[in-house]
């Protein structure tokens, strides 16, 4: 038990650091900044928001999905944050070093950091959050965290890892998206997916967990602990759980909530709110995520697993008219298989531009003529349930090949069924859309190469196999310069596009709409997933 | 007084039948008042009734609403008229058994009708559908599972009261089989109360589609009222029309059935049917 | 009737309701686990990545991995015990979660029923008493009107006219978040959140019990024993109240009994448009999130619900008709 003398003095020291740190990260100068504009922050008031679906749980690493990412983002940090070109930023690490061989990774934690239960934040949470909690439960953060053989903490506020191999990504893993740190005290030796705890979240974020009622909302309050002098700025977070997607963009024009992010609204509402002059509609701070979208194909079945029928699809397709009239601006046509906004994007490299013409000519020099509906090929699209304006893609899709005489069926299903068939192989196209986590190792080797075809969903699940494809990702997986990997994955880009095994569409971006009264909402490439404890309420 | 004069002098039933005829003149002439598919994307997208060629304006993706509407028609009667026939197939046959064989035959029959009706029939279809995954078939057997336990009961009130009745027992001395006496004596004579009753089907049948497809359980393959108003209820802030259209076709379809329902009724059962007009599935 | 034939008749519903809902339980488990995906699947699709350790430690943790007749087994006992099994995707005791919304519904589908019930029956009466004349007409084409209306639809155009246009009264929600009201303010708060869902709710109900009040207003007022009264010189109004009322409620309560599980159906829909956080909504998700726990709890509830208000009604109709003996 520490005195009350040695506690004010711990944290006087603690706040010291952190300004000193503070100051020499410029991408967390928010403090200056604002006042450099004008605009100084102002303490108090209650964000209310929306999220949509309800989390399940806010256990970061136990549950990842969207919401969950959204919600507990403002209760747990990771050691790092990215901005949005994608470099490391400091969060519950003040600074990072890297050997010269890019083996070893050591990390110096901010000093005077308390749990929500009051205890301190060491070294020993970050071992046990990295090498334990994720390592068992966070799938994605798995594969990577394999990497480390050695894990030390030479003292409470250092950590270094050390890896088998060079891994240049290594740093984008321990955003709080990916790598949240968890509390060591609560959860070592238990059972972490069934633990008590989970239905009180305890991180050494801003704001604190403080009510749910299932199907209403999520409340939490300002961290009067926090380890940033003076912030958080506002004095909590209320979530609202709003199912009807009209329901929602009413509170938002209302000003019953003062933000809205991800799907919360619907494309088509959003040119409606961009004419709206109290609020502000961003459509970045994606970058670390840069879904991108495609026609899933199935490249094991018929007429489906010829490139020259794939690249028919693709010049059937005008996805600026999927940009445009479908999504209304918010994301951007795709051009192959990485998104612009993600590392080792090669522009030099274009999928098949919309050209029906070319489309008809390819299927006609495969002998696919035809018949008297002008019917050439049949084939399925099981839609992708994730609300409206997907029904529409599938629905404009197959609209689209009809125009090139493949007729093209629908089948609905729900999330469960998507996945199972999706995971089972058991559809001939779908649509799907997966994050690309910032780099092409992390978010796009895993659609591509051999190794991963797999019976799971977001894997191989399409069946494409290119030896000189997997070569390349194993060859950019490996190599410890960020040049040698750009000159590998632009080999890589322009191999897939010849294959085409799948037909990208968007770039997607999510629109968050906010009110112009709530500052600093988007700072880094996570966007609304950043802890919000720089932003405030002006008057 | 013959069963069309007494028709014909209920207003409202004229009026529903009216509808009715409309309606289906409607869904036949689809083809020919747009000869496309109600799926194709023909010009601006929230196009307001009347303006850049669209009688009753545009959808999200510049489709015809007037167009989906018309062709609309044959689908929401297909689903009502298909899932109707199923249900009262299933319906009459366990009901005529009910009430024709009486003993633990009935007993046991009533015990399952009872215990389906203990269920409620929307959750039922709901969760029905995402077994089956929506389409058509999924749609249509789903609604037809819900919809005929009120038909038992019905069925076999009737069938109770006639087979104690003189041309019954006559035809029983004659030594006819049970199954001819079911189908040929009782079944002609009970078919008045079916005929209300599966007018009245139908019309339930088709706000259950169309509430099915609000919940996105609907078959996307097919344009149907339903599927308009599911996809049209999220942009009803900037095109009310893409959902107070098909809603007004429904509600005219629905109440015509309903009009034409209690038209029936009255004219088949001038005195004693009165209370059964009314039978909500 | 007498205490002891009441009781051995409470008694012999009450073994025939706990039949008919454990065969509901039995008959809901084995139709949802036909549902395409599960849980894994669902949570899998929705964190975007999986790998078949995380599926495979999903399942164990859900129990998934026994035979399905050891879970139906494993749900009988629990439920035998009264214990509605844990939500895992919830994290969360299903009773709990349940306990949690139920009131909402209850509120929401109470409310219904009331102005169902006493609007139609007053306006069945009101119209039954001027047969043929324009209040008839007007009354019968309204409810006719409510009744082939699709509910959500109505709901829509209650919001479109009355939050969006008129902004009186709010579109969504239970209550005001943040609000932080207290006392009789909480309390109008919630009503004024209730009157949207509530009607939309209500009229198509209202719709019903309007015309089966009508028509069988209608139908006793024909019987004999109505004519012999008004013969006997006794006032109009007495005799609607003593008499025809009386006995034309009748098919009205059957019917309501019959009906109590459709409100719960028609509160999904309505749950759905207007966000109230009842248990309508938490089914209709469950079902999509496969959380099977979660929906045979909401199922068993909604049994229950029903078995009861048919014993309600039973009773009920034992009040209302002394002709009536329960048997």
């Amino acid at each position: 038990m520490m005195t009350e003398a040695r506690k004010a003095a711990t944290s006087a020291l603690g706040r010291r650091t952190l300004l000193a740190a503070s100051a020499a990260a410029p991408a967390l100068m928010t403090l200056g900044e604002a006042r450099a504009q004008g605009v100084a922050p102002r303490r108090g008031g209650v964000l209310n928001t929306i999220i949509t679906p309800e989390p399940p749980v806010l256990i970061l690493g136990v549950n990842n999905q969207g919401p969950t990412l959204i919600v507990a983002s403002k209760i747990y940090q990771g050691l790092l944050t990215v901005t949005p070109s994608l470099d490391p930023a400091p969060d519950l690490a003040k600074s990072w070093t890297r050997s010269d061989d890019g083996l070893t990774y050591t990390f110096a934690l901010q000093e005077g950091v308390k749990w929500h239960d009051g205890r301190d934040f060491t070294s020993e949470d970050v071992i046990f959050s990295i090498m334990k909690f994720h390592m068992e439960v966070n799938p994605r953060a798995r594969a990577i965290l394999q990497r480390i053989d050695k894990a030390e903490a030479p003292d409470a506020h250092t950590v270094r890892f050390t890896l088998k191999a060079p891994f240049e990504p290594f740093l984008l893993i321990f955003d709080v998206t990916a790598c949240a740190m968890v509390p060591k005290h609560i959860y070592d030796g238990t059972d972490f997916r069934n633990n008590p705890a989970n239905a009180t979240p305890i991180g050494t974020g801003p704001f604190k967990f403080a009510e749910w009622q299932r199907g209403n909302f999520i409340r939490m309050v300002r961290n009067e602990q926090y380890w940033k002098p003076n912030q958080p700025y506002l004095d909590g977070i209320t979530w609202r759980i709003v199912p009807d997607s009209q329901s929602r963009a009413l509170a938002l024009q209302t000003g019953q909530v003062q933000m809205t992010t991800s799907n919360d609204i619907e494309p088509f509402d959003v040119p409606r709110f961009q004419q709206q002059p109290n609020l502000t509609v961003a459509l970045n701070g994606w970058e670390y995520f840069s879904p991108l979208s495609w026609i899933e194909i199935n490249n094991r079945l018929d007429n489906l697993k010829d490139p020259r029928f794939r690249r028919a699809m693709a010049h059937a397709v005008d996805r600026n008219f999927i940009a445009q009239r479908l999504w209304f601006g918010v994301g951007k046509p795709a051009t192959g298989p990485i998104a612009s906004t993600t590392r080792f994007h090669d522009p030099s490299v274009q999928m098949p531009a919309f050209n029906p013409r070319e489309a008809n000519a390819i299927l006609d020099g495969m002998g696919l003529r035809p018949n008297a509906q002008g019917v050439r090929a049949s084939i399925k699209l099981m839609q992708i349930p994730y609300g409206e304006v997907w029904n529409r893609l599938s629905e404009y899709l197959r609209q689209a090949m009809r125009q090139v005489g493949i007729e093209v069926t629908l089948e609905s299903t729900d999330v469960a069924g998507w996945v199972r068939r999706l995971a089972a192989w058991e559809f001939e196209t779908t649509i799907n859309f997966v994050y690309q986590w910032g780099d092409p190792t992390l978010g796009v080797e895993r659609t591509y190469v051999t190794s991963n075809i797999q019976k799971v969903a977001f894997t191989n699940t399409a069946g494409y196999s290119n030896p000189e494809v997997d070569r390349l990702f194993e060859a950019a997986r490996n190599a410890a310069q960020a040049e040698e990997r750009r000159r590998l994955f632009s080999e890589a880009q322009k191999k897939i596009v010849e294959d085409m095994p799948l037909v990208w569409l968007m770039e997607l971006a999510f629109p968050t709409i906010h009110d112009k009264r709530l500052n600093n909402v988007i700072r880094t490439g996570t966007g609304v997933h950043a802890s919000f404890d720089d932003v405030f309420l002006s008057a | 007084m013959s069963f069309w004069r007494r028709f014909a002098r209920n207003l409202g039933a004229m009026v529903g039948l009216a509808i009715l005829a409309l309606v289906a003149l409607m869904a036949v002439l689809a083809p020919v008042l747009f000869p496309f598919s109600p799926w194709e994307m023909r010009g601006i997208p929230f196009m307001p009734p009347g303006e850049a060629g669209f009688l009753l304006g545009s959808d999200s993706l510049g489709r015809d609403v007037a167009a989906g509407i018309a062709h609309g028609a044959l689908v929401s009667f297909l689903v009502g008229g298909v899932s109707t026939v199923a249900a009262l197939l299933l319906g009459v046959t366990l009901g005529a058994l009910a009430g024709y064989a009486g003993g633990w035959v009935d007993d046991a029959i009533m015990r399952f009708t009872e215990f389906f009706q203990t269920i409620p029939s929307f959750v039922l279809a709901v969760v029905l559908v995402a077994i089956f995954t929506p389409s058509i078939a999924s749609i249509v057997v789903s609604i037809a599972i819900v919809s005929w336990p009120p038909v038992t009961r019905v069925v076999r009130a009737e069938f109770l009261s006639l087979r104690s009745r003189e041309f019954v027992q006559a035809a029983e001395v004659l030594g006819r089989g049970r199954i001819a006496i079911m189908v040929t004596e009782i079944l002609p004579n009970a078919l008045s109360p079916i005929i209300v009753l599966a007018s009245l089907m139908v019309a339930t049948a088709i706000l259950l589609e169309s509430s099915l497809s609000f919940l996105g359980l609907g078959d996307p393959n097919l344009m149907s009222w339903g599927f308009m108003i599911g996809s049209g209820r999220s942009v009803i802030r900037i095109a009310w029309w893409m959902s107070v259209f098909p809603g007004i076709a429904i509600f005219l379809t629905v109440l015509a059935l309903n009009l034409v329902g209690e038209g029936l009724n009255d004219a088949l059962n001038p005195r004693l049917a009165r209370r059964r007009g009314i039978v909500v599935t | 009737m007498g205490a002891a034939k009441l009781l051995r008749f409470l008694a012999a519903r009450s073994v025939k309701a706990v039949i008919v809902v454990l065969a509901i339980v039995v008959f809901q488990f084995v139709l949802i686990r036909l549902a395409p995906g599960d849980p894994a699947s669902v949570i899998a699709g929705q964190s975007g990545a999986a790998d078949p350790l995380f599926m495979q430690q999903l399942r164990e943790q859900f129990g998934l991995d026994r035979p399905m007749h050891e879970q139906l087994l494993i749900y009988l006992r629990d439920m035998a015990t009264l214990d509605l099994g844990f939500s895992h995707r919830q994290q969360q005791p299903v009773a709990r979660l349940i306990l949690e919304r139920l009131p909402a519904t209850l509120l929401l589908t109470g409310t219904a029923f009331l102005l169902a019930i006493t609007g139609g029956v007053a306006l069945g009466v009101m119209a039954a008493r001027r047969v043929g004349r324009p209040a008839d007409s007007a009354i019968t084409v309204l409810a006719l009107t409510f009744y082939a209306t699709p509910i959500f639809w109505v709901g829509l155009i209650l919001v479109l006219i009355f939050s969006v246009w008129l902004e009186w009264l709010p579109s969504f929600g239970m209550f005001t978040v943040g609000a932080e009201l207290s006392g009789w303010a909480h309390a109008l708060d919630v009503g004024k959140h209730l009157i949207l869902p509530s009607l939309t709710l209500g009229l198509f109900f209202l719709a019903i019990y309007a015309r089966l009040a009508r028509a069988s207003m209608l139908e006793v007022a024909d019987q004999d024993f109505v004519r012999t009264a008004r013969a006997k010189g006794v006032p109009e109004g007495r005799i609607v109240r003593a008499h025809v009322l009386r006995n034309a409620l009748l098919p009205v309560i059957t019917f309501a009994g019959i009906q109590a599980g459709q409100l719960v159906g028609g509160s999904i829909l309505v749950e759905t448009v207007f966000a109230w956080p009842g248990i309508g909504r938490l089914a209709f998700d469950a079902l999509l999130a496969r959380d099977y726990a979660t929906l045979l709890g909401v199922f068993f509830c909604t049994a229950v619900m029903v078995v009861v208000f048919n014993l309600i009604t039973d009773l009920l109709y034992a009040v209302v008709d002394p002709r009536v003996e329960v048997a």
